[in-house]
């Protein structure tokens, strides 16, 4: 579903990532894990097609980084949900409205739109603060607002960039929780992190990235 | 569609709200470039009505022996409405050149002398393609040739300096005019990308959840559309605001049309639109 072979990734005069191979298959939940600088968050941006390879082939799902034309990216990226550390919402709306806006940005009908945040709200636990605005919700809610963003197009993977990187212990463990479940429903999740023991706890496979390789 | 068009107008509003201090700093902007923009092309537009006016009051004096009959002038007023560049022969008969003389320097020659000492004259208006100080030369040449015609009047210099400074400002005007042009359309988009900068999270958003460039595009060039369509608004009425006070005191020495000000807001409508689209080049690189 999501294939780097031989993937090298340079900018400018630095070799940030050389000799990639990952395979990400339908429904699985793999961790890359490596600390700081170590290269995974380039890799998650290969995957959403911000930047391409120097060298190597990325491919997710029937779109081919090599192949990708302009038009094509938008459609790719609504099957590629991604939440990141700093959640990227839009704070001066409420948590219906940034769910909302991922899909209207994508042309969906508004009756639709409706519905489906209702659905992906009720999936993360947050229907309860749908009309509420986003400073005042804790950073673990936030980021399930997030995951509900990244979920409302029906996507059939999940990145999660350091999704707890920004949240207190309990809010990690909440979560880490979410994010098992929704693969636990048949949603392939890629996700980083660069604290071991978080993820020990999870059923994933799990891969070391140091200094732009993968090391097991 | 129109309901998706309808989406991205609320979220440009919504956007515009949301920036506020952006958007007033923006229709500020918009507003005076175009005052000036305004202001310089009623100017131009009517140097070149003053100039041409002017020109077009460039006359021939032709003066006619005192002798010839009312049919014999008839005939010569025919013999020159023929001669090349001649545009509008009025003629002036001898009393007619009393009354003016009386008019002018309010002495009357008839009681100082007992006659009218006045000749009988033609007035001559010449085409615009012989408005030059060579071409009128020509044409009074010409009528000097003709029998009857006792002498052709006109000032060479005047039309020679008449010439040389219409040109001149002219040019200055259009040059003017450019440099002002110019600097309202960058500012504008400068200013524009302003209230885009101000927003850049919601595009990259956008970008992230998988909108298409079109999409993105569209609220921010709603914005500009309705800022510039604001300013300009604003800039015509201040134009017309002045030309009302100059017309107060020097009437019909400066025309606007109500057109010329439609023109300038549907002008400010296109700034907008363009202004906001070199301004979003900056912000959407997806690759
Ligand atoms: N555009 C870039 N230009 C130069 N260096 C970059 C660029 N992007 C990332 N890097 C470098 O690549 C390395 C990996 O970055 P990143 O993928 O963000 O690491 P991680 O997410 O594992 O912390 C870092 O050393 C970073 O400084
Ligand atoms: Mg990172």
């Amino acid at each position: 579903m999501i294939q780097l072979t031989e993937v090298w990734y340079w900018a400018g005069e630095n070799q940030i990532l050389s000799d990639i191979n990952i395979h990400v298959k339908g429904g699985e939940l793999l961790c890359i894990v490596g600390p700081s600088g170590a290269g995974k968050s380039t890799l998650l941006r290969l995957i959403h097609m911000e930047i391409f390879p120097t060298q190597g082939s990325v491919i997710v799902a029937d779109y081919n980084a090599q192949m990708m034309t302009e038009k094509q990216i938008p459609f790719l990226r609504r099957k590629v949900g991604v939440v990141f550390q700093d959640f990227k919402l839009l704070e001066d709306r409420d948590v219906f409205e940034n769910v909302a806006f991922a899909l209207w940005a994508t042309g969906v009908r508004r009756k639709k739109i409706k519905k489906r945040v209702f659905q992906v709200l009720a999936e993360v636990g947050l229907s309860h603060k749908r009309y509420t605005l986003i400073p005042e919700l804790s950073g673990g809610e936030q980021q399930k607002v997030a995951i509900a963003r990244a979920l409302a197009n029906e996507p059939f993977v999940l990145l999660a960039d350091e999704p707890t990187g920004n949240l207190d212990a309990e809010s990690t463990e909440e979560i880490l929780e979410l994010l098992k479940r929704i693969n636990g429903r048949g949603m392939a999740i890629l996700m980083t992190t660069h604290k071991e023991d978080l993820v020990k706890t999870l059923p994933a496979r799990m891969l070391q990235i140091r200094e732009g390789k993968i090391v097991g | 569609m129109s309901l998706n068009l309808l989406y991205s107008a609320r979220e440009g509003i919504i956007g515009l709200k949301r920036a506020r201090m952006a958007t007033a700093i923006t229709i500020s902007t918009v507003t005076i470039s175009l005052i000036l923009l305004g202001i310089f092309m009623v100017l131009t537009l009517n140097v070149h009505r003053i100039v041409s006016n002017f020109r077009d009051q460039m006359a021939l004096e032709v003066f006619i022996d005192n002798s010839l009959s009312s049919e014999e002038i008839r005939l010569l007023e025919d013999q020159i409405t023929q001669e090349e560049g001649v545009a509008e022969v009025l003629f002036i008969s001898k009393e007619e050149a009393l009354e003016r003389f009386r008019e002018e320097f309010g002495d009357d020659p008839l009681e100082l002398l007992g006659e009218n000492p006045l000749p009988p004259s033609f007035q001559i208006k010449i085409q615009q393609a012989w408005q030059t100080p060579e071409g009128i030369e020509d044409v009074a040449k010409n009528i000097e040739r003709i029998r009857g015609i006792d002498e052709v009047v006109y000032h060479q210099n005047l039309f020679r300096m008449l010439d040389r400074y219409s040109r001149i400002i002219i040019i200055v005007d259009i040059v003017l005019f450019s440099i002002v042009l110019l600097s309202a359309i960058l500012l504008v988009s400068n200013t524009l990308r302003l209230t885009i900068y101000s927003q850049r999270k919601t595009i990259q958003i956008m970008e992230l959840v998988g909108a298409n460039q079109s999409f993105i595009r569209r609220p921010y060039l709603i914005q500009g559309i309705l800022q510039a369509g604001v300013g300009g608004c604003i800039a015509s009425l201040v134009v017309w605001g002045i030309w009302r006070g100059i017309e107060f005191r020097f009437p019909h020495l400066i025309e606007i049309s109500p057109l010329l000000l439609l023109a300038s807001v549907f002008l400010s409508l296109l700034l907008g639109f363009w202004g906001s689209l070199l301004g979003l080049k900056r912000f959407l690189n997806t690759t």
